[in-house]
């Protein structure tokens, strides 16, 4: 913008004096068969052009040439500065009077059009600047990408911007570049070393908001480019603040979310903890009751419900402290060489106890029945998959339930089939998020946990879990776990299928 | 010999079974059902002397089947509800459930409190003569007339009505709101206030000691139970 004008000048400069020894060289041979007005005319072309070009002064300096030439060279007598005739001496006067009229003029209409110019260029770059302000995503790296437009534009080699934490009130560097994080300073250097730089305060509504520290190794910015990059800041400030309210607006639904998942999650655990206490207090009562009856056999059936309805609190409970212990990260799984053979079948005991009528067979292939895993987890697994299996097929009225395990390439897969409804095409990827129910206005703890427990153990030891149809129908749950690469030397001599 | 007819509702497997054994070796027959459905339809089929009937149930909730029963049948219903679910236990006994207990209770409570509903279901004190006495105060809604050790004690229009209201149900936990429509009409359903100015007023007339009332007991936040049972019923029963 700026540079531009010394050298317009120059070249108005340049015109002023050839464009006159040009002109007067090529009429001075002719000069008696031209009346001088006319030769006037030609000096005013040159005028008109070189303040046209060059500005006011250029035109000036043809206007005083012209003046001079056009007296000395072309008003008679000739080559004299003399006049001979006094309507001369009006022609003369008058051409300097146009000449300077027209100088300024052109000159004030050029200075508009470049002024004009130069403010379309300013809004062009501010344009360009906040175009992309604007499509950005908010985050480091569209601010990053903000900043390097912005040095680009405006020639220069480093800039870092700072934004308010509102923790800790302190100004924190968000994005450097060009030059290392810390290296430039958003507090005023007092020893004067360093780079010099240009803090520009990032604010809105008088709330500062952070800070856009550029390093200075140019001359310093000219008032169109101050305006500019003025302007550029406030914009900048306006999306800082609208992605911290974003931001807070994304954290107040994250938030709502997890209260939304606290709320059922109470509304699952003060009913499914508060049933098998419903019931043994019922029954405990009943025992104590003066109107009980004292027969031996009563009270033991009594107390087997008791004793049921105490493991299935114990249960839940259990499955509470896994889940917040997965979803805290707090448990390491300690993976050792665990027997299948002798996990499974203790789980189909626990499972026959609980449901009498269940018939629970158990084939595992001893070829792959011995897996890296640790013991604890494999065992909540099973026993979680197992009862899932068992109580949907009760209440499906089956009686088979069965437990498969079988080698697969460098895993071993167990499968826990059940003859029950089966699972839904639909949910199956969410069965295994917390808390996801079957039947939304009723929350259960019991199809709310095991699931994404026995995911969260697996993913810890390196297995997977997935669903599948049971042939028939039902639900097959399997899950895959590392064997035990050296399982042929420590399988037991007698494993086979164990029922 | 049956003590009664029971249908349990509710739809935890562990606590029907517990509820129907404990029922079961007093003599009650007991049926079960484990869904609003299930339930409306024993309601109706099997016609069981009381209903016991859990609030929260799975596809159809313990509110609609209260108003399904009620809308058939007059069987006295005890709904079973847990602390959160305060204003459903409210709106169940304002529907026209009978008494809640809240889980878990005893089995001796429960029992009483089958006892108490299956008594005034039967008839016998409905349809008595309606001589209340206590400790030296006698009310016989028959005549109108209170007396307080042998003295003639006056009560208002609105207070009779008050009274008749209450003592009509013995052992039934009447809502603020169905005391309040029924003494004063649909539109003062909400003014606990005056109710509980009535009831003040009435205890001081009917109660041995007004300050520690044993005939109008409060349950907090949700009614009042008349806990008299009239002299001739009280007599058979015995």
């Amino acid at each position: 913008m700026r540079a531009q004008k010394p050298r317009r000048e120059i070249v108005g400069f340049a015109i002023a004096i050839g464009g006159t020894i040009l002109l007067t060289a090529a009429v001075a041979p002719g000069r008696s068969h031209l009346t001088p007005l006319s030769i006037g005319f030609g000096y005013l072309v040159i005028v008109a052009v070189a303040a046209a070009l060059g500005g006011l002064w250029p035109g000036i300096t043809a206007s005083l040439l012209g003046f001079i030439t056009f007296n000395f060279f072309f008003l008679p007598p000739y080559n004299t500065f003399v006049i001979g005739r006094p309507e001369y001496v009006v022609v003369l006067f008058v051409f300097l009077g146009l000449a300077i009229l027209i100088s300024a003029l052109l000159a004030r209409a050029n200075d508009r059009a470049q002024a004009a110019e130069a403010r379309e260029h300013e809004l062009r770059t501010l344009q360009d600047l906040s175009a992309g302000l604007v499509a950005l995503r908010p985050g480091p790296e569209a601010y990053s990408a903000v900043v390097t437009n912005l040095l680009a534009t405006f020639g220069l080699t480093a800039g870092a911007l700072f934004v308010n934490d509102p923790q800790t009130r302190e100004l924190r560097e968000d994005v450097a570049v060009g030059a290392p994080p810390g290296e430039l300073s958003p507090r005023t250097d007092l020893s004067g070393e360093g780079p010099a730089v240009e803090r520009l305060p990032l604010s809105v509504g008088g709330r500062s908001l952070g800070l856009l520290v550029l390093g200075m190794d140019r001359e310093p910015f000219a008032a169109e480019e101050s305006r500019v990059i003025r302007a550029f800041c406030d914009q900048f400030a306006l999306v800082l603040e609208r992605d911290r309210l974003l931001q807070e607006a994304t954290r107040s639904q994250v938030y709502e979310q997890a209260d939304e998942v606290r709320r059922s999650l109470l509304a699952a655990v003060s009913h499914d903890l508060r049933t098998p206490i419903a019931a043994i207090k019922t029954s405990v009562t009943d025992l104590l009751s003066d109107e009980s009856p004292k027969s031996g056999e009563y009270a033991h059936e009594v107390l087997e419900s008791i004793d049921r309805e105490t493991d299935r609190l114990a249960a839940l409970v259990a499955n509470l402290l896994d889940m917040s212990r997965i979803e805290r990260g707090m448990l390491k799984a300690r993976i050792q060489g665990v027997d299948l053979l002798e996990v499974a079948p203790a789980a189909a005991d626990r499972v026959r106890r609980q449901y009498p009528g269940l018939v629970v067979r158990v084939a595992i292939d001893p070829a792959g029945s011995i897996v890296r895993a640790d013991p604890v987890f494999l065992e909540r697994v099973i026993a979680n998959l197992m009862d899932n299996a068992a109580r949907v097929t009760h209440e499906a009225g089956g009686t088979l339930l069965e437990l498969d395990g079988r080698r697969m390439g460098p895993d071993t897969v167990v499968r826990v089939i059940d003859h029950g409804k089966g699972v839904p095409w639909d949910i199956r990827e969410q069965l295994f998020y917390p808390f996801f129910q079957m039947e939304a206005r009723h929350p259960r703890l019991g199809t709310g946990l095991g699931l994404p427990i026995c995911k969260g153990f697996l993913s810890l030891m390196g297995g997977e879990i997935w669903v599948e149809d049971t042939p028939g129908g039902g639900a097959t749950f399997a899950f895959s776990i590392p064997t035990e690469a050296s399982a042929t030397v420590h399988a037991p001599a007698s494993a086979g299928s164990a029922r | 010999m049956s003590a009664g007819r029971v249908l349990i509702v509710d739809d935890e497997e562990a606590i029907r079974r517990s509820l129907a054994r404990a029922l079961t070796v007093r003599n009650y027959q007991v049926q079960e059902a484990a869904d609003g459905p299930d339930a409306v339809a024993a309601a109706i089929a099997s016609e069981p002397d009381l209903i016991v009937l859990d609030l929260n149930l799975p596809t159809m909730d313990g509110l609609t089947v209260t108003r399904e029963i009620r809308a058939r049948s007059s069987v006295p219903i005890l709904v079973l509800s847990v602390r959160e679910d305060e204003a459903d236990k409210v709106a169940a006994l304002d529907l026209g459930a009978d008494d809640y207990l809240t889980k878990p209770f005893g089995i001796d409570e429960l029992l009483a409190r089958v006892r108490a509903l299956m008594r005034r279901a039967s008839g016998k004190d409905a349809e008595s003569i309606r001589v209340y006495r206590t400790d030296g105060i006698e009310i016989d809604m028959a005549q109108r007339a209170v007396r307080r050790d042998e003295e003639a004690v006056r009560l208002t229009k609105t207070e009779w009505e008050l009274l008749d209201a209450m003592s009509a149900h013995p052992g039934k936990l009447l809502t603020h709101r169905w005391l309040l429509e029924r003494v004063w009409g649909p539109g003062y359903a909400d003014d606990v206030e005056v109710l509980r100015v009535f009831v003040s007023q009435l205890r001081k007339k009917i109660e041995p000691d007004p300050s520690r009332p044993t005939v109008i007991v409060t349950d907090p936040g949700i009614g009042y139970r008349w806990s008299l049972r009239p002299v001739d019923a009280a007599v058979e029963a015995r």
